[in-house]
């Protein structure tokens, strides 16, 4: 070759190393929350005027706090609010910095004809006390995310419990009243592992319901979307209220001036009203003229608690105490093709929720007092029903041995009669439903293969369709695993006002607890 | 195409561009420049400062790049130990004792620059304050009676039980949002004001003297609840979610008179600056660790044009006379006669474990 050829390869070659230099756009990872996701649309944006482009992986709170605390590798982490990460040492001390993007009050929504009646329209001295007794007397059925999955339900937790107990002051663990706190979630009657998806589930539901709690967001844009036969009216309760500020988490320390960059050009007027616009979330930079989308009354917001075991407690209460208890439907397919691994995992993933889940999103999702649990193994047809209830709030008791033994004992062999065992589980909630009616009954159907055996998927819709509205609406959740019929399980889902979850993508402990939110 | 031209003039491009680039790399080598790199860690409050381009060119005329980063003040001398860091500058001079006597130096850090703690409010506030004889309108601006203050906290007084009060009706109790007191200077220099208070406006000298006003300024901080970590935390509540988040916020002065030089409306006619009585000032120090360091102090302290620009940021310090010309339109105090004494760092830092054992 001449020299001149080589050096001409040379020049590409830098000229190459050049546009990759100034040219090409930079990623970074994002450990996300659901609620960010309506971001998405404007990430082009970002990336077109920042040269950063930002890549969201989505998980819970508490699971992103199990993964910062295991020292998984990221960028930046991005949840609705970081209060809860600030107080555990091991998280916080991964968060190199934080600051505010946009800011959205957890508040109640209840239709406009409820709120009328009880002359809470335009009413500035309602308070948690009196959604509380609307609630104890049955008048107010709302629906609330699961806390210890979802910062909206933990966010109104957290707010109620320090209202209901009066201090006027961040809420100490002897100060943590029960008694209210279970008459304000006797009228919780639809709960959800996401808050995006309680909004859509109240939208299924909003006949028999009269109202949620949620971001004021997620509320504006309900009533925005004309889904709703009746709007919604946003109770800002007088107590005070907790605000989801949304702070963007700088993880990785090397990215501290990609991090500036973004966080000045999210905080720019232009980007915050694109923000708002798009998500209804109200700005951080005050020179964004909000117009009339928010109320202008000052909203009192409450001292979050300092410690990291007040909110542990709280929680804790609120599954054990407070919430409606739950009776949950195990549908187990232990058919031939589940025999090896796939029993191995299914083991697994239902030990775990015995208590053997040490990690944090394990311990809140774990079976607990007053909780029923039915297992409903089948292959061919049903094999034994077996129902199970819990006491021992410290998960540590003879009862969780029982359950613990039920899953050792799971044997695989046969075929896959998956309509025969759904019936049978909305029997079993039949029979218990009359004694029992507060309960919160959901069912849960694992399968990972075809229906081969008994009724087919039709003829069990129309079944279905025959059933009382009461057990209409007790939903499925169904887990695609293995080689099982994705048109099918999807179908149920929506069948049930019940949710698909896709253990082909993710490991099948990680769905077990996933849907523990919604039971 | 013809290839004869294409190589001569590919090779003339490549050896202009590799003659350019060594002439940009001589120019910034040290030989001709000896500039040098410094980093450390410091208060958020003084971030901005940092990261105006005018102060950057400043230090780059004097050969000095900075590179920084913010922590809570108290938290500076445990994070020095990540890197091999220049220098640390915190915001009030127990913080800097602490780095002192943390790392065993023996030299004094440099005194930059000083800023009164103040307590940024709410015209609605303040004159409910002013009305329920709490503060006073004192030549343009009002005094925070911390006496009366403190009485207030210690009867548990809420908000919705002030007398005339018809603004704010709020079952909070009458609280000032401050940092966490275990990692922010500027919690410590409101605890060090409200222990001298406590104690009869003397300060506080011994243990019998502290354990006798521990239980009230324990609340000042307990009954909060989750707090910020760095005095930009509070400040960004107070501007950001407004009067029902942050009724009353300790915040250095500088952190106000800075935001309200900014002229983009952030700082807004109802927001109102308060000025305890008696004041207590803090000191920003720079402990260098290094010579590097020690060259980056003295020339904020020395340097005419950084000390003017430090102005621009809120900070006090010997161009006093530019101060009060910058903030004409702020009605700044020149001075504050009736001043606190900031306990010895020993008292503190007994004063801030009690505290801290409470919390947990």
């Amino acid at each position: 070759m001449q020299p001149w050829r080589w050096l001409a390869l040379c020049l590409f070659a830098s000229a190459l190393a050049l546009s990759g230099c100034f040219g090409g756009e930079e990623k970074l990872t994002v450990l996300a929350g659901s609620e960010v996701r309506d971001l998405e649309p404007l990430l082009d944006r970002i990336a077109s005027d920042t040269g950063i482009r930002l890549e969201f992986e989505y998980v819970g709170t508490l699971e992103g706090a199990d993964r910062l605390m295991s020292g998984q590798i990221v960028d930046l982490a991005w949840f609705s609010h970081a209060k809860y990460l600030t107080l555990l040492t091991a998280v916080n001390n991964r968060i190199r910095a934080q600051e505010k993007i946009m800011l959205s009050p957890v508040v109640m929504g209840v239709k406009e004809s409820k709120a009328r009646a009880w002359g809470w329209i335009d009413a500035p001295d309602v308070t948690w006390r009196d959604i509380a007794d609307k609630a104890a007397a049955g008048e107010l059925r709302f629906a609330m995310t699961n806390p210890a999955s979802s910062n909206s339900g933990f966010s109104a937790l957290v707010g109620v419990a320090s209202a209901l107990a009066q201090t006027g002051d961040a809420l100490r663990v002897e100060e943590i009243n029960t008694e209210a706190l279970r008459r304000f979630f006797a009228g919780q009657v639809l709960t959800a592992g996401s808050s995006g998806w309680l909004a859509d589930a109240y939208v299924a539901n909003q006949d028999r319901i009269d109202g949620l709690i949620n971001y004021e967001s997620v509320l504006l844009q309900l009533n925005q979307d004309n889904q709703l036969a009746e709007k919604l009216y946003l109770i800002y309760p007088k107590e005070g209220i907790i605000t989801a500020d949304y702070p963007l988490l700088l993880i990785n320390p090397d990215k501290r001036e990609q991090y500036q960059k973004l966080v000045d050009y999210l905080r720019k007027p232009e980007m915050q009203r694109a923000i708002m616009e798009r998500t209804l979330r109200r700005p951080v930079n005050l020179q964004v003229e909000t117009g009339d989308r928010f109320p202008k009354q000052v909203l009192v917001e409450l001292p979050f608690p300092n410690d990291v075991q007040v909110l542990d407690r709280l929680i804790d209460g609120y599954l054990d105490q407070q919430r409606r208890p739950a009776h949950t439907v195990y549908v187990l397919d232990v058919s031939g093709s589940m025999d090896g691994n796939r029993l191995r995992d299914l083991r697994t993933a239902l030990l775990g929720l015995t208590g053997l889940d040490t990690s944090l999103t394990g311990q809140f999702a774990r079976f607990r007092s007053r909780e029923i649990i039915t297992m409903v193994p089948f292959s061919a047809d049903v094999e034994e029903v077996t129902n199970f209830t819990v006491d021992d709030p410290t998960g540590q008791g003879s009862d969780m041995g029982a359950i613990r033994q039920a899953i050792e004992d799971l044997t695989a062999g046969g075929g896959t009669a998956i309509y025969t065992a759904l019936r049978k589980a909305y029997e079993t909630v039949d029979a218990a439903y009359p004694t029992d009616p507060q309960r919160y009954y959901s069912i849960v159907l694992m399968s990972d293969g075809e229906n081969n055996e008994g009724p087919s998927y039709q003829e069990f819709a129309q079944w279905h369709r025959s059933l009382p509205p009461e057990l209409q609406n007790v939903p499925v959740f169904t887990i695609l695993f293995g080689d099982a019929n994705q048109g099918e399980m999807s179908g149920i889902a929506e069948l049930t006002g019940g949710r698909l979850f896709d253990a082909q993508k993710e490991p099948l402990s990680t769905i077990f607890k996933e849907i523990r939110g919604y039971q | 195409m013809n290839r004869r031209w294409l190589g001569p003039l590919l090779s003339a491009l490549l050896i202009l561009g590799v003659g350019a680039a060594l002439v940009i790399s001589i120019r910034n080598s040290p030989i001709f420049n000896p500039k040098i790199l410094v980093s450390g860690l410091i208060g958020s409050e003084k971030e901005e400062f940092f990261r105006d381009e005018r102060v950057q060119r400043a230090l780059d005329r004097l050969g000095i790049q900075v590179r920084y980063e913010k922590v809570g003040s108290r938290e500076i001398s445990e994070k020095l130990r990540n890197e091999p860091y220049d220098f640390g500058f915190p915001a009030g001079v127990p913080a800097a004792e602490k780095i002192r006597q943390d790392w065993k130096l023996s030299t004094q850090g440099e005194d930059v620059f000083f800023t009164p703690m103040t307590v940024a409010t709410w015209q609605p506030i303040a004159d409910l304050l002013a009305t329920n004889g709490v503060a006073r309108l004192v030549e343009g601006h009002y005094h925070l009676e911390m006496a009366r203050f403190l009485e207030l906290v210690k009867e548990g007084k809420r908000w919705n039980q002030l007398e005339n009060n018809q603004v704010f009706d709020a079952n909070r109790s009458i609280l000032i949002n401050s940092t966490d007191i275990r990692r922010s200077n500027s919690a410590a220099m409101y605890l060090a004001l409200a222990s001298y208070v406590a104690n009869g406006a003397a300060v506080v000298q011994n243990r019998t003297q502290a354990d006798a006003l521990l239980p009230l300024v324990t609340e000042l901080f307990v009954k909060q609840g989750l707090t910020g970590y760095s005095s930009e935390e509070p400040f960004e509540d107070y501007l950001v979610m407004g009067m029902g988040k942050a009724p009353l916020v300790m915040i250095y002065e500088s952190q106000f008179l800075a935001e309200a030089a900014r002229t983009d409306g952030s700082i807004r006619p109802e927001m109102v600056l308060m000025y305890p009585d008696p004041a207590i000032y803090t000191k920003h120090v720079l402990v260098p660790l290094t010579e590097n360091g020690k060259r980056l102090g003295e020339a904020l302290a020395t340097d005419e044009e950084l000390r003017r620009l430090a102005v621009e940021y809120g900070f006090r310090n010997t161009e006093s006379a530019y101060f009060q010309e910058f903030f004409k339109s702020q009605e700044v105090p020149a001075d504050l006669l009736n001043v606190a004494d900031t306990p010895t760092f020993e008292m503190l830092e007994y004063m801030i474990q009690s505290i801290q054992s409470s919390m947990q």
